[in-house]
């Protein structure tokens, strides 16, 4: 099927004409996000986001592999999203979809191709060995806006994920377990962020982070990718009617703002994970104690 | 011990969805069964008069391998006996399961799965009570390792199943039907009958065998039987879903 | 008026196709007064298998191959061996600290003395496992049976079969990682110039060094074999797995791998082409796979299975109907026909040593007829095929 069945007529210009009063149907504002929780589970890069009613898990990985002949000081950065029936019932199991595809390369050229994580630094033997590092997206509730939402899990993700400890002695790595020597946190050169802009009437309403009704209604859609400096890394306008160039301008202004949103909503959350591991740490590390004595 | 903990739709848009914990083997299952749905573009392949059955089980960090469709081969087997297809509206359409490991260490390529497979079946099966799919009865499965002194070992890390001799899943009926059996490595038949012993105690408590004392202990050891978990926390879905009637009453 | 009425009987082969289920249950339970004994429509008795034939070397560009028959299902597999040398492998020279693979490199100098006494080689899973020097495939090809169309994706049961082959591979632990090694032996300081004019030309002395049986605590781990074991199901008449296994381990069994020795000189491994340097893989044992259907009496069980007895009450069933009629066929090497008419299905793969049947694998799914004393009698089943596989294998 791959596609979600269409929106009947009375639905779409029930939402069209909310939308030319200015109101959506959850009562936001156009340039209004939905409500974002960001949380962390128990492993290192386990991160779940709740978008409004889309919402998805992000598992971060790592292993030690052989780098690519061309790029001998590079490690390797993967983002692999599939979308299973468990988003929707619309999505086949197994079958890529248009959807699919546009989405892994949207989140490609935002998070990788903007060079967010630094390949260089995961390179630990020059053209023998280095990390590689996956990002699997689980999308688990699909109510539009796969593509913010997914953004900020990896982004999220990259930033509390932490390897293991590998060291080169006489040509030999030698990987140190999570608990023996403290994990590496990744080295995350900016953070990149999209934002997804809905545009209806011929581009007079535009809406940001739309439910999937609202995207089905919608006649075309920009997408924006920013970091919180400012720099634009990715643009597109890729399917559907012709957007106004001022459009682009305009928006860019909002996508900043609401970028620096997500990262503060994801900082917190990183920072409220950090001081509930310093916590659980501690408990830990004196129960080891305790350990080591049982065993002597 | 600490027992598995799982809850009922915990997502949204799918029929009915089930998230499962098993802190001993350290794997966490989210599941979701659509059903029942049109399987266009498979009309062909439709039975007349059954429903088909479709699981597919998406890695957690991995990229996919043939194991997962040999697992996937495993559920379907166990659950299409339950399923009862023929109900009215299920007929020509389908079953879709689907199963996404989302916690613990992922499964190598050419690692068993079998640790895992309880969780999975369990997950499989809260989802399908989650979405109203008409079952015939319910089960309860569990792993178990054997070692080379032939100590039996329920539920074993990814450590204990590594140095094992040899692994054994098996899942009961809430009749008490054995229904799945997969057993690798090396055994003979009277450590299969002892460890077949052992999952039922787990799966069903030894209140069925007669009371010796000696199984009762058995039974304290391995705590609530993994069958009235699974009731328990359908029951729990249910008294929290009609909350506003039993209140009402 | 006279005209007869006409017959409204059919040829069997009709009524086959028409009632399968019906048809075969006839044969299993003829009435009673019809003196015929109980038999499967395709004239064997409930645990006969199959005619089985093997036939190994048929494949010329590999280095072991085979075809067994099993009636009307067939299965080709080739094994074909290619050189991994360790610098490829990103792993190798890696070692983790807190998990259970430790070093590679360094278990295997441990380790490296006693092996050779030692049956049970602790590297042995790790290696062939995480390297993957074992790497089964098997397809269903075009035509094997009239389900197959051409120039479609593995199907699920392709895939399946690929891993239960590659999962019994490493559980039995058929192939020994020594027989896959590719040693080094540095030479002594002392012989070091004589043994590099002779390495140039003939690498004699070189292949002498390379052998393990001496001070091993320097030899190094050049390289790997890699066997590709590629198993295709020429034609498919039912019970692919038995078949497909069959095949594997007569190929293994034909296997010859060249002896190969490294050059330090060039950096690469150097095979052997003489045929009287090769060897033979060493296997560990010789596990049968037995596959088994079960076929059961009451229709209406797959229509709406609403009353299930639960295991006690059918026991006491199954105590009554011993003494009456038959209910339940466990059927032995199910082909096509019977496939489709047992949902459940149960595997068991044996091996003997010692006179003793050890069960390697054992799985039953998709019912629940099959339970302890009936598992049994399928493992005592599947120990007298054992014997039976066994002399074919050995004839080959």
């Amino acid at each position: 099927m791959n596609k979600e069945a269409p929106l009947s007529i009375a639905e779409r210009d029930f939402i069209l004409n909310a939308l030319r009063e200015d109101v959506r149907l959850d009562g936001r504002a156009a340039d209004q996000l939905r409500p974002l929780t960001v949380s962390f589970g128990e492993e290192y890069g386990h991160v779940k986001v709740q978008l409004g009613r889309t919402s998805l898990i992000v598992r971060i990985s790592a292993e030690v592999t052989k780098p690519h002949d061309d790029r001998p000081f590079d490690g390797l950065f993967t983002i692999a999203m599939e979308l299973t029936a468990m988003g929707s019932p619309a999505w086949d199991n197994g079958r890529q979809g248009d959807l699919e595809t546009y989405v892994t390369n949207v989140l490609d050229r935002v998070v990788r191709h903007s060079n967010a994580l630094d390949t260089e630094s995961l390179c630990i033997v020059k053209g023998v060995s280095c990390w590689s590092i996956r990002a699997d997206v689980h999308i688990t509730d699909y109510d539009g806006n796969l593509i913010d939402a997914a953004c900020a899990g990896i982004m999220a993700g990259l930033q509390h994920f932490r390897r293991q400890d590998a060291v080169v002695k006489e040509g030999q790595v030698i990987v140190y377990g999570l608990d023996e020597r403290v994990p590496v946190a990744l080295n995350i050169t900016h953070k990149p962020l999209s934002v997804t802009f809905h545009t209806f009437d011929e581009g007079k309403k535009v809406i940001i982070d739309a439910t999937r009704k609202e995207e089905q209604a919608s006649e075309a859609d920009v997408v924006i990718g920013l970091n919180n400096a400012g720099d634009v890394c990715f643009m597109s306008k890729f399917s559907g009617s012709p957007v106004d160039a001022m459009v682009f301008v305009d928006k860019t202004s909002v996508a900043l703002e609401k970028v620096k949103e997500i990262n503060a909503i994801i900082d917190k959350a990183l920072q409220a994970d950090l001081a509930k591991r310093a916590k659980s740490g501690m408990l830990e590390m004196s129960r080891a104690e305790n350990d080591r004595e049982l065993e002597q | 011990m600490v027992g598995p903990t799982a809850s009922l739709t915990p997502l949204a848009r799918a029929d009915g969805s089930a998230s499962y914990h098993c802190p001993s083997t350290g794997s966490n299952i989210l599941g979701s069964v659509n059903a029942p749905v049109e399987l266009p573009g498979r009309r062909d392949a439709l039975k007349p008069e059954d429903a088909t059955v479709e699981v597919f089980v998406k890695t957690g960090t991995a990229p996919a391998s043939v194991g997962e469709r040999y697992v996937e081969g495993i559920i379907r087997g166990v659950v299409g006996r339950l399923i009862l297809g023929r109900e009215r509206g299920y007929a020509r359409r389908g079953v879709v399961i689907t199963l996404a490991i989302v916690g613990g260490e992922s499964v190598g390529r050419a690692d068993s799965h079998l640790t895992l497979l309880p969780a999975l079946l369990h997950t499989a099966l809260l989802a399908l009570l989650s979405a109203s799919v008409p079952l015939s009865m319910t089960f309860s499965a569990t792993v178990l390792s054997v070692d080379a002194s032939g100590k039996i070992t329920r539920e074993p890390s990814a450590e204990v199943a590594a140095a094992a001799k040899s692994i054994h899943v098996l899942a009961f009926t809430s009749k008490g039907h054995l229904l799945l059996n997969e057993s690798e490595g090396a055994f003979d038949f009277d450590t299969w009958e002892k460890v077949r012993q052992r999952a039922s105690a787990i799966c069903h408590g030894t209140s069925t065998v007669g009371a010796d004392g000696d199984i009762a202990m058995v039974e304290d050891a391995d705590g609530q039987p993994l069958e009235g978990t699974i009731r328990e926390t359908v029951e729990d879905q249910v008294h929290r879903d009609y909350a506003w009637k039993i209140d009402a009453a | 008026m006279a005209s007869t009425a006409p017959s409204l009987t059919l040829p069997p082969s009709q009524f086959a196709r028409l009632q399968p289920h019906a048809y075969l249950l006839a044969h299993l339970s003829p009435p009673a007064s019809s003196n015929q004994p109980s038999i499967r429509a395709n004239g064997r008795a409930p645990a006969q298998f199959r005619v089985t034939s093997a036939n190994t070397g048929s494949l010329t560009h590999t280095n072991g191959s085979a075809v067994v028959r099993v009636g009307d299902t067939t299965a080709v597999c080739g094994v074909r061996a290619e050189i991994l040398p360790t610098d490829d492998i990103a792993s190798w020279s890696v070692s983790h600290t807190s998990s259970r693979t430790t070093n590679k490199r360094q278990k295997l100098a441990n380790s490296d003395s006693e092996e050779q006494q030692e049956e049970e080689d602790p590297n042995d899973k790790s290696h062939i496992q995480d390297l993957n020097l074992l790497v089964p495939n098997l397809s269903l090809s075009t035509g094997c049976a009239p389900g197959f169309i051409p120039g479609a994706p593995p199907s699920a049961l392709a895939q399946s079969l690929s891993h239960q082959i590659l999962n019994l591979l490493h559980s039995t632990r058929l192939v020994r990682a020594e027989d896959l090694r590719v040693w080094y032996q540095p030479p002594s300081l002392g012989g070091e110039s004589l043994e590099r004019h002779n390495a140039e030309e003939q690498m004699d002395v070189d292949d002498e060094g390379t052998g393990k049986e001496d001070d091993g605590e320097k030899a190094e781990v050049k390289a790997f074999w890699v066997l590709y074991i590629d198993v295709m199901i020429v034609s498919l008449a039912g019970n692919p797995f038995d078949a497909a296994w069959a095949a594997v381990l007569a190929a293994l069994r034909d296997t010859k791998l060249p002896k190969a020795s490294w050059d330090v000189d060039n950096e690469i491994v150097v095979c052997s082409d003489k045929v009287s340097e090769a060897r033979k893989l060493a296997l560990r044992g010789l596990p049968v796979a037995s596959s088994f259907g079960v076929f059961e009496a009451d229709a209406a069980a797959g229509w709406r299975a609403v009353i299930v007895p639960d295991a006690e009450e059918e026991r006491l069933i199954e105590e009554g109907a011993r003494k009456g009629i038959q209910r339940r066929w466990v059927l032995a090497d199910p082909d096509g026909y019977e496939e489709g008419l047992s949902q459940e299905r149960a595997c068991v793969v044996v091996d003997k040593k010692q006179g003793k049947t050890v069960i390697v694998k054992m799985e039953k799914n998709g019912g629940w007829a099959l339970d302890g004393q009936a598992l049994k009698e399928v493992v005592e089943i599947s120990a007298r095929r054992w014997e039976e596989v066994k002399s074919i294998l050995e004839q080959c």
